[in-house]
């Protein structure tokens, strides 16, 4: 999309730093798409007879109240950071990897399958390998499209959703079959749910360090989603894989051109995407329930779909992407409580909010490349010293 | 007896067929004119809910003991599924936001929405009050007199069964004989091409995705109506999704999308009436509703025939035409 920028001269004419521009691009982008989102909330609120700035501030008052609410908040962003990422390792190679959600469900059934079996191993050892076995679950129904691309060339976005589709009832299956509950516990179980995990399969609860209550359900998961975020930064940045995949993603024919064996990398990218997709669940698995329910948590999949835009696909910015998300989802229960908006109010303007951000930052990055096109023309102007060049004109056209 | 089982499955097998032939019609537009739908099973959501309010809201009867309801219903679900997907119209073609984004923001949106409007609508946010009222079902002539119980299979259908059949008339011809047709078309294979001869570009594409949603809203709200008789959270179970899957394993051609939407149907109905037959007896039930997905996996990776989507689909046009 960006057009190729003029390395040498254009550093001549421009005022601001080079790195400073596309970051005061998207700070503005994100800016504008947060204020016409709340715009068009506080229609639907007016709409409903309440007042914007009740239902706005209960939302914020959820969420930073005291240190429970916000543990909480953070306990939301867990799923979101891992199901980012993992989109966003395969979007950095231009691969389009919607199959997350299925990737998170496999994951789901696979620990589920570690916790209850493998629970001969000591102590702290099993809660390790029940989170090995999410992602390799992941990774596992992550391989099938990435092979299926590299041998046959399907598309990996129709081979994602199918393998959604798959997933979800594999899930099913595996739930009324293999990792159907054994013990009752007495009437009250109704639920389809498989059985509870040993104790030292759970990842524990570590928000009293924090002063949070327990219902946080805050735990060393969040730090393992900071420590995966900061290692996908680490493999963008500083590794031949990273270098690679980037690559790929911006000029698939250069890079075949420099060496680099496409297909190897994006098998690799799959796998790494799949071994964070299977993270996603854990945070209710290990944490929020303690076994696999029939009403588990779906959609986030697709929501880190949401969530990695919003961070434009940075590690850092998809922590701040999540956090604030979850800062909405949070507002949830607020609303209930304070306010006549039904609760739902907070998934539309979710909902407003990530249409509002795609299409700004879309229309900004045109701009931007519309700008960076005029530049290029001053510059030609500069140097053919031509008098009159329309310039606006001319990139008009081009785009 | 084994015959009358097939008779009611086949029964059973039209009301999907439907729900997922007209909806994959909706892709089909969408697609051919150059725009990736992926957002049909959001726009079906819609059409379930909105088409459950339409029939709880017009209670009155048109006489001959029709009610009013489900036709309001059906209708109101196509208007909302197009004024829905208009959402989707305007991200891919005035902005060119990529349509895989687009369409997965659709389908998130859309799953909320259904709780909002439920929630403002039915006072509950996850299923409207049951038991509504819906078409008065009919017997095929002859067809149902069949026998050895495969009559079954042409008895107590609903009436947007034979519509959906129908369909493929005014949707054959249209894509195929008429200007506007074969100009939606070309604006899928190549649009700098049509273009260049004074088509724009932008206007059939918004018509294709508009006709897309309306069409998707349809068959939401059917099987909210028809099959359901009330709307629920989950409804749709991802047959948005298994229209696309027909609607890539018949090649983008209406004809083709008859069949494979028949054959997803019948899979779906398998495991509520043909469970103890000996060839599914010993599959779970959820291993016969993976069928569309792993065949269309199949078919996708070239292991039978070829799949060859509209050219353009999915590439964002940069021409003129649009509005930026």
């Amino acid at each position: 999309m960006a057009a190729p920028g003029a390395t040498v001269p254009a550093a001549r004419i421009r005022e601001r730093p080079r790195w400073l521009e596309p970051l005061l691009v998207q700070a503005g982008a994100l800016l504008l798409a947060l204020l016409i989102s709340l715009a068009l909330g506080a229609v639907i609120i007016v709409w409903y007879g309440e007042s914007p700035i009740l239902v706005y501030s209960t939302i914020l008052k959820f969420a930073f109240r005291d240190a429970t609410s916000f543990g909480t908040v953070l306990s939301i962003a867990t799923p979101l950071i891992f199901s980012a990422l993992a989109v966003a390792v395969c979007f950095k190679a231009g691969l389009f990897n919607i199959g997350v959600e299925g990737q998170f469900l496999v994951g789901l059934v696979t620990a589920t399958w570690a916790a209850l079996h493998l629970d001969f191993l000591p102590g702290a050892t099993l809660a390790i390998a029940v989170l090995v076995f999410a992602m390799l679950g992941g990774m596992i129904w992550a391989a099938i499209p990435a092979v299926l691309k590299v041998k046959t060339g399907a598309h990996e976005v129709v081979t994602t959703i199918m393998l959604n589709g798959i997933a979800v009832s594999f899930l099913a299956w595996a739930l009324n079959g293999p990792l159907k509950f054994t013990e009752t516990e007495g009437a009250f179980n109704v639920d389809l749910r498989s059985d509870r995990f040993a104790d030292n399969a759970l990842i524990p609860n570590i928000g009293e360090l924090f002063g949070m209550k327990d219902s946080a359900d805050f735990s060393l998961l969040f730090f393992l989603a900071l420590i995966a975020a900061v290692l996908v930064w680490f493999l963008f940045k500083r590794m031949r894989l990273g270098y690679e995949a980037r690559a790929v993603g911006s000029s698939p024919g250069s890079a075949q051109a420099g060496g680099i064996s496409i297909g190897a990398v994006q098998i690799k990218l799959f796998l790494i995407s799949g071994a964070l997709a299977g993270l996603i669940g854990m945070q209710q698995l290990l944490v929020d329930k303690g076994a696999l329910v029939q009403n588990y948590e779906a959609q986030l999949g697709f929501i880190g779909i949401g969530v990695a835009f919003l961070g434009q696909n940075n590690p850092i910015g998809i922590i701040f992407a999540a956090i604030f998300w979850s800062v909405l989802s949070r507002g949830e229960s607020g609303l209930q409580i304070d306010t006549e908006v039904p609760r739902e109010f907070v998934i539309i303007l979710q909902g407003i909010f990530i249409m509002t951000v795609v299409i700004v930052y879309q229309v900004a990055r045109r701009w931007a490349a519309r700008r960076q096109l005029a530049r290029e023309g001053q510059i030609e102007e500069m140097e053919d010293s031509a008098a009159s060049v329309d310039v606006e004109g001319l990139a008009r056209e081009d785009i | 007896m084994f015959l009358e089982d097939i008779g009611a499955s086949i029964q059973i097998a039209f009301t999907y067929f439907t729900i997922i032939y007209i909806t994959g019609l909706g892709g089909l537009f969408s697609e051919r004119s150059g725009i990736v739908n992926i957002g049909l099973e959001g726009m079906m959501i819609i059409g379930t809910v909105t088409g459950s309010f339409g029939t709880m809201y017009f209670t009155t009867e048109l006489g001959w003991g029709i009610p009013l309801g489900p036709i309001m219903g059906l209708l109101f679900g196509m208007v909302c599924g197009l004024l829905f997907a208009s959402i989707h119209a305007v991200a891919t073609i005035t902005f060119r936001v990529d349509h895989i984004v687009s369409g997965v923001v659709i389908n998130l949106v859309a799953i909320g929405l259904a709780r909002f409007l439920s929630a403002i609508w039915f006072g509950q946010a996850t299923q409207s009050p049951p038991g509504q009222p819906k078409l008065s079902p009919l017997d095929l002539p002859l067809l149902s007199d069949l026998p050895w119980g495969l009559g079954r299979a042409f008895q107590q259908l609903s009436p947007m069964v034979l519509v959906a059949f129908l369909l493929l008339i005014p949707v054959w011809y249209s894509l195929n004989r008429s200007r506007w047709g074969l100009r939606l078309r070309s604006c899928g294979e190549n649009p700098e091409a049509t273009r260049s001869l004074g088509v724009s570009v932008s206007i059939y594409r918004y018509q294709g995705v508009l006709i897309s949603g309306a069409l998707a809203g349809l068959a939401g709200a059917f099987l909210a109506i028809e099959e359901s008789q009330f709307w629920r959270e989950g409804q749709t179970q991802g047959l948005g999704f298994i229209a696309l899957a027909a609607l890539i394993l018949s090649n983008w051609n209406p004809v083709r999308l008859l069949w494979a939407a028949f054959l997803f149907g019948f899979a779906q109905a398998i495991p509520l009436r043909l469970d103890d037959f000996f060839l599914f007896s010993w599959l779970p039930p959820q291993f016969i509703r993976m069928i569309p997905y792993v065949v269309t996996i199949v078919a996708i990776a070239g292991f039978v025939g070829k799949v060859r989507p509209p050219a353009a689909a999915g590439r964002a046009y940069e021409g003129g035409g649009g509005t930026l």
